[in-house]
This record gives structure tokens, sequence and C-alpha cells, in this order.
């Protein structure tokens, strides 16, 4: 019965550890989110890109950190990635039509009233 | 503009504000279209604090960093932000929940309830996704308040407890119209499908008298997917290793005119024998059934209403191998069991509003059904019909001022029961009109006071006079305490609520002038949150007290060879005792454990005795893992169960008898889920060690002999099932 319980916990745990292994590279882009709302578009959009791993922007630096499979993609394809959602990343400019799409919050003057 | 004046007044009470002691932190809700959203509620997780917006969306909360801020509205995602920093908080809530390609952010899966004066768990569909098996039955896997078992060895469906006694002592409802009551009580928790709900209700202890008298020891209410806000498809796929297969199809669109509609479709079918424990019988009865619903919701600024419709047929075949979909008990060789159940319902509710005056306004709902039941236990027919209609009339006001609100209005119910058992039949016509009163205290934030009482007059029963009150007071930021004691009554169907004594050759006595069951039911709760560094650990406890004036027993224990059923006399009570702690360990652990306690007692044959299958103690363990955006999630939960009283058996043949005391025993259920921006997919196990009872029922060999009895179940008869499953999501536009 022990044995049973334990088997089944490290099975568990090892599923979960399995699904953040970290062998992955890592990736700072400096992008143009203004708000709360611009970081949620971009980790989503990010999350659920092929090959990534984990994502966050701190709002402060609006710098995004991604951790991603080399295999799978590149730096590259995620700073493309960022354009297409409607910011700026690094030197790449931003693609208007992602940028329109963007609600009102998160384009240019959003936030001055 | 308008953001101006938001920001103004978010600054102007940040300043105002900042001077009182302690930290306050304010912002503003809104919706995706940046406005903002009155009356959302705000509260800090685990400190017991909670408010809610004002007409700009502001709120403002005393707290400290680092405090988990969960913010709810009515249509929206309920969404928790952590305070960072002093900067006015900023968030967005979001219509519907999860849909694809929309920005969610993680969000409590279970919450309580703060500002309500009622002990009330709130589950989110997110907490129902945890055990993504089937119907409501299995919808409480992950929770501690509510216990679901077995109900006998042949018929498969699951059963609730709440505070240590039988389900049918809680009042579930859906959108507070009432459901799952007299002849559905044993088998109607499966005739609601765990996808088409949205969010689940879990109040302990007796309910407000707004919905009837029937809540005595709890109410459980269930939120459908709604015509409003609910994704535009929702595809849901399930099979599990047994062999089951189950289907739903949500569909939700915007109609012209302020019109919304939903339909919520479900078949499932089960068509194999699966015997593990060789005795013969079916562990799991075939099955098959299919379920649809339709609600239309109009949405005006005076008027809200809405009103819907449910078709059921639900059919079940198993007892010994071989017994089918349609077989005949009479000539059949085998000891069969059957049930095939249809039912119609259409419902609606109506509101009229004030738009001037947020607190006063009508409302009505109504509802009539239809239900049919046709079932075999071996050689044993039984018939059974229902009608129902419920009509419940609400007004709402506030004397003077918002801090004394009160509910008046009137209801009547009425219920139509035909039952054929054998060669005896049932027949009784309920008519029960009513009038309530509630009146509400509300001085501010740190203490509300709710006195209720309804009077009605029942054409059998006569009078029933049901007071209830209910308090609950903020005694620090981080310790909510609550108190709540009331009176409840209900009507027993002494066969339909007993059929799982069916499946057994007992004779079945039933005491021909049974009363209706009337208890008295107090307790209360305790919230608190205790720091811990960066995190909290909230602590649940909880006590309750059930105490029965009058009460249908059910006594198995005066002999193995009847099932007497007979009005009390003399005590019966239950106490019951939880206490539950939960915390977050990181941004994606989270674990909850649970210890209950319970001593249910009555009096049978002039005896004060332990009720039998009922685990004197419990234990609960849940870990949870998320990833950002639910891309990740898994979920264990472990439930220990302590031995548990068996009714006598001491005048079998020796080698028929059972135990005293059933065994204690460990239950393991676990699943993963992945997130796509499309919907996700899942694989789980329920019952992951593979725990049974080996003897499920006595004397399998001879079913028509006078020893035979499938009612002693204390534990699980199908073993371990693995499940896998997918659900695709298409947006609202």
């Amino acid at each position: 019965m022990r044995r049973e319980l334990l088997l089944t916990i490290m099975c568990f745990l090892s599923l979960v550890a399995m699904a953040q292994k970290k062998e992955a590279q890592q990736v700072a882009i400096q992008t143009s989110a203004i708000c709360e709302m611009c970081k949620e578009k971009i980790e989503y959009e990010l999350t659920f890109a092929k090959g990534i791993k984990f994502v966050e922007l701190d709002l402060d630096s609006k710098i995004v950190t991604v951790e991603f499979n080399q295999k799978k993609t590149s730096a590259h394809d995620i700073r493309k990635r960022i354009t297409q959602i409607g910011y700026h990343a690094d030197s790449l400019r931003r693609d208007p039509e992602g940028y329109e799409k963007l609600p009102f919050c998160c384009k240019d003057g959003g936030h001055d009233h | 503009m308008k953001f101006i004046h938001v920001l103004n007044f978010v600054l102007m009470s940040f300043a105002i504000r900042q001077t009182v002691v302690g930290q306050t932190y304010s912002g503003v809700v809104v919706d995706s279209d940046n406005q903002p959203l009155i009356g959302a509620s705000v509260q800090a997780l685990g400190s017991g604090q909670g408010t809610i917006t004002n007409v700009l969306g502001a709120f403002s909360i005393q707290t400290e960093k680092g405090t988990r801020l969960v913010v709810s509205f009515i249509g929206f995602d309920s969404d928790t932000i952590i305070i960072e920093n002093n900067d006015s908080i900023r968030v967005l809530l979001k219509q519907s929940s999860t849909t694809l390609g929309e920005v969610v952010v993680k969000s409590e899966s279970t919450f309580i309830d703060e500002l309500e004066p009622i002990h009330n768990e709130i589950l989110l569909e997110s907490e129902l996704q945890k055990a993504a098996c089937c119907n409501l039955s299995e919808s409480f896997e992950t929770t501690a308040s509510v216990d679901v078992t077995f109900s006998d060895a042949v018929s498969g469906s699951k059963v609730i407890r709440m505070l240590g006694l039988d389900g049918r002592y809680v009042q579930i409802s859906r959108e507070s119209i009432p459901l799952v009551r007299g002849l559905s009580s044993r088998y109607g928790l499966g005739y609601i499908p765990g996808t088409w709900i949205q969010t689940i209700d879990v109040g302990k202890g007796a309910g407000s008298v707004v919905n009837g008298y029937e809540s005595m020891t709890g109410q459980i209410n269930l939120e459908f997917k709604k015509p409003e806000n609910s994704e535009q498809l929702y595809l849901n796929g399930y099979v599990n290793s047994f062999g089951r297969a189950e289907l739903n199809a949500n569909h939700a669109t915007d109609l012209k005119n302020n019109w919304s509609m939903a339909i919520l479709a479900h078949v499932d079918q089960f068509n194999n024998e699966i015997d593990r424990n060789d005795d013969g019988f079916v562990d799991l009865p075939k099955s098959r059934q299919i379920n649809f619903f339709n609600k239309f919701k109009y949405d005006g600024e005076h008027i809200k209403s809405q009103i819907g419709i449910q078709l059921m047929r639900d059919e079940k075949a198993g007892g010994q191998k071989g017994f089918g979909f349609g077989d005949d008990h009479e000539s059949s060789s085998m000891y069969g069991f059957s049930n095939r159940t249809t039912q119609v319902e259409v419902f609606g509710k109506t509101g009229l509003l004030f738009p001037q005056k947020p607190y006063q306004g009508w409302g009505f709902i109504y509802s009539g059904s239809i239900r049919d039941i046709e079932a075999g236990f071996g050689r044993n027919g039984y018939e059974g019909s229902q009608q129902t209609v419920y009509l419940n009339a609400i007004y709402q006001n506030i004397i003077g001022n918002t801090f004394h609100q009160y509910k008046t209005g009137a209801s009547l119910l009425y219920d139509r029961f035909e039952e054929v058992f054998a060669d005896s039949s049932f027949n009784r016509n309920e008519v029960v009109p009513g009038a309530f009163w509630e009146y509400a205290y509300l001085p501010g934030d740190a203490f509300t006071l709710v006195a209720g009482m309804r009077l009605d007059q029942h054409n059998l029963y006569g009078t029933y006079f049901t007071p209830r009150i209910h308090a609950r007071w903020q005694a620090s930021n981080s310790t909510t305490v609550r108190v709540a004691a009331g009176r409840g009554y209900r009507t027993p169907n002494a066969i339909a609520e007993n059929v799982r004594f069916l499946v057994s050759a007992r004779e079945l006595r039933i005491d021909e002038k049974l009363e209706p069951e009337v208890s008295w039911n107090m307790g209360g709760s305790i919230v608190s949150g205790l720091r811990l560094g960066e995190r909290t650990l909230q602590i649940v406890g909880d006590y309750f007290y059930t105490t029965f004036e009058q009460q249908m027993v059910v006594d198995q224990d005066a002999s193995s060879s009847q099932i007497n059923i007979y009005n009390l006399e003399g005590d019966s009570y239950a106490h019951s005792l939880q206490l539950e702690a939960s915390m977050a360990l990181s941004d994606y652990w989270n674990v909850k454990g649970a210890y209950k306690y319970y001593d249910v007692t009555t009096t049978l044959n002039n005896e004060l005795r332990q009720v039998p299958y009922v685990a004197k103690n419990r234990f609960f363990l849940n870990a949870s893992y998320n990833t950002k955006y639910d891309k990740w999630q898994a979920d264990g939960t472990l439930q220990w169960v302590g031995k548990k009283r068996l009714p006598d058996t001491s005048d079998k043949p020796v080698e028929l008898r059972r135990g005293s005391f059933s065994p204690d025993y460990v239950l393991f259920n676990a699943q993963v889920s992945r997130g796509f921006r499309w919907g996700s997919i899942y694989l789980g196990a329920e019952n992951l060690f593979d725990f049974r009872q080996s003897d499920p029922i006595i004397d399998a060999e001879n079913p028509f002999g006078s020893e035979f009895d499938g009612s002693i179940v204390w534990g699980p008869v199908p073993g371990r099932v693995v499940y896998a499953g997918f659900r695709y999501k298409v947006k609202r536009k």
C-alpha cells in the first residue's frame, strides 16, 4: 500500500517535472508594452507559441524574458512573433496589422489622458 | 473623460485613506472596453477584508503588501492579483471564462465568499475541470466539504453527504430553482453533466429563507453556462478505461434585441460488462443518456428575463452479467437491475429593476417539471412519477438607507407523487403556499446580520414555521467569524430515497404515517489568514450541529432480512467538525489539507446508535500545479476514509456475515492537462490505488434466495479507472 502510494506520488511529480524541464535557452527582449493588458497579451501569445517554455514580462523595464527550446524556435522567431502581436521587439519594428488589432489602452497614448 | 474622473477618484481616495492606520491600497476595476465595473467584489485572500467597487469602479482596501486580491463580478472571470507596490491597482476583468485566444489571468479556483453572511465555498470552472469526469456527483472530488460515496453495489450511482448527513438534507438548486429533489434525489446528480456547470456554490448550514424550507444541512447552487457570456462553441469528448464514452457540446450566441441563447447537449454511453470482483454481477451498470438544455435570456435596462427547457432520458441496466437494456425482469432467469428516467422541465426567471435604485427590485422564479421512472430490482418492479410546479416571487428594497435591506415574497410549491413498488402503491399530492421575510443589517464591511422567517401552509402536514439567522463579523484584518442557525423541513419519499435497499432480499416495512422531517441546524465557521513570509496560510474551521425533531429513520439493524422505515422516536443528531488549511507554496503550487470529524447518531429501535456507513474520521489532501495561462495543470487528491459502522448481520449464517466495521481505506485521484489556444487535453485517473470493496454483495450466488443483500456498500465497487479527453473552445465574437 505504502509503496504504491509513494510510486504514484513520484509518477505524479515526475510528470509535473517533465512539464517544466529546464534545458532551455533564455533570451531577454526589450518590448514596447505599456500596461498590464499588454503584458498579458504578450505573455499569453508567447506561452502558447511553438517551442516556448516560460515567459515573464517585467512592466517596469518592459523586458520580456523567454525560455525556449532551440530545436523548435529561435530568438529571432520570438522577436518576430512579438512584432506580429503589435509591439516593438529590440530593434525590430512592430507589425502595423497587429498593432491595429490591439485594444485602445495598449496603443500609443492609450494611457495619457 | 471618464478615465480622468476615475483617476482623480483613485488618487483622492488614496491620499485620504493613506492617513488611516495600516496600509490602504486603491484601484479600479474595468472591463475590456475600459468601462468601470460597478459593484465588483474585491477580497483580500486570507485576511477576511473585502469591499465592493463604487459607481466609478473604484475601490480601496486596507491590507498588506503581498496580499492576493480576488476580484470578481457576475458574468466575468474572477481575477487574482498580488499587491506588489503602492501604485494604484488596475484590474481588468474579462467576460466569460477561459475563452479561446482571449487573455486570461490565472485565478483562484475556489474561494470563500468573504462578504456573504453564509459560509459559502465557491467552486469555479477551473476547479471543476480538475475532476474531468462526468457529472455533478464527481464535481466535489477536489472539495473537502462534500463527501461522495457509492449508493449500492448495483446501480453505480453516487450520492453525497454533507455535515455527515445524507444528501437529501441538502437543497440543490440551479440558479435558485430547486433541482434533484423528490424522486430524483438518489440518481439526480447523474442527470447534470459536469461540462454544463459554470460555478458551484456550496453553503454549509441552513440557507436563506428566500429559497424555501428544504435546506436543512446546506445548499448547493449551480450556475450553468450562460447565454450571455459562454463560449460560442465548446466541445468536450471523454473516454475511460471501462469503455464509457461521453460527448458534450455547448453553444451560446447573441440574438437580436438584447436576447441571447445557450444550448447545452450531452450524450453518454457505457456498454461493457465489468465484473472485477467475480461475483457474477457487473460492477457498474450499462448506461446511456441523452440530455438537452436550452435557455434564452433577455437583458434589458428595466427587465431581465430568462426562460429555458431541459429534456433528459437516462437508462441503466445492470445486475447479473447478461442482463441488458429493455430485458424483462419477470421472465429473465437473471437478477437484473434497470432504471429508466425521463424528465422534462420548463423554467424561467424575470427580474424587474429600477436603474436609479439598484437596491430595489422584483424577482419571479417559476418552474414546472414532469419526471417518470420505470425501474426493476430482481423480480420487483418500481414505477414512479413526479409532477412539480414551483413559483417564487421576491421583492427587495431598503428601509431608509442601504444599511437596512429586506427581501419579502411568496411562494407556491405543488408536488404530485405516484409510486408503485411490488404490490403497494404510494400517492401523495402536496400543495404548499408560503410567505417569507428576510431582513439584512449591513452597517459596513465588518458586520452583517441576516434574519429571516417563513410560514408555509402544507396541505397534508399543517403549518411550517422556519426561522433562520446568519451573522458575519470581521473580527480583524485576517479573521472572519460566521454563525448560523435555522430550522428546516422536508417530506421524505420512503421508496425513492431508499432504493439501495431494494437491491436485497430484505422485506421493506414502511410506517404508514411517515411524518415530514424537521431539523434544527446551528453552527459557525472561522476563516483566518496567517502570514508566513511572502505567502498566506488560510485556515478554515467550521462546526455544525444538526438535531432532528422528526426524521425518517432507516433501520437496517433490527433484522438482516428486513428494512424498517419509521418515524424517529428519541434523539437524532449530527456533530460535524472540519478543519482545513490551504496555501500557495509558490506561483505554481497550491496545497490544501482537511480533517473531518463526524458524530452522527440516531435512535434505532429505542437505542441510540451510530448511523451506519458514516466514517467518524476523514483526511483530505489536495495538491495542484498550474503554470501561467494554464498551459500545464496537474492535480492530485488523496483521501483517507476511516472505518464505518456496518449494519448488524449477526443473524445471518456465519459465512454470510459481515464485520461490525468496515476497514479504513485510501483513494487517490490525479489528473494532468495541457492547455492550448484552442482548448485543452487531459489525462487522469480515479482511484489510482485501485481500492475496492471486494465483497459488496452478500450471497451473490443466490440472488433470489433469502440472504441476498447488495445494500451493504461502504467503499468503491469499481476500481481504478483511467480517462482522457479534450476540450475545444471557440471564443465568443
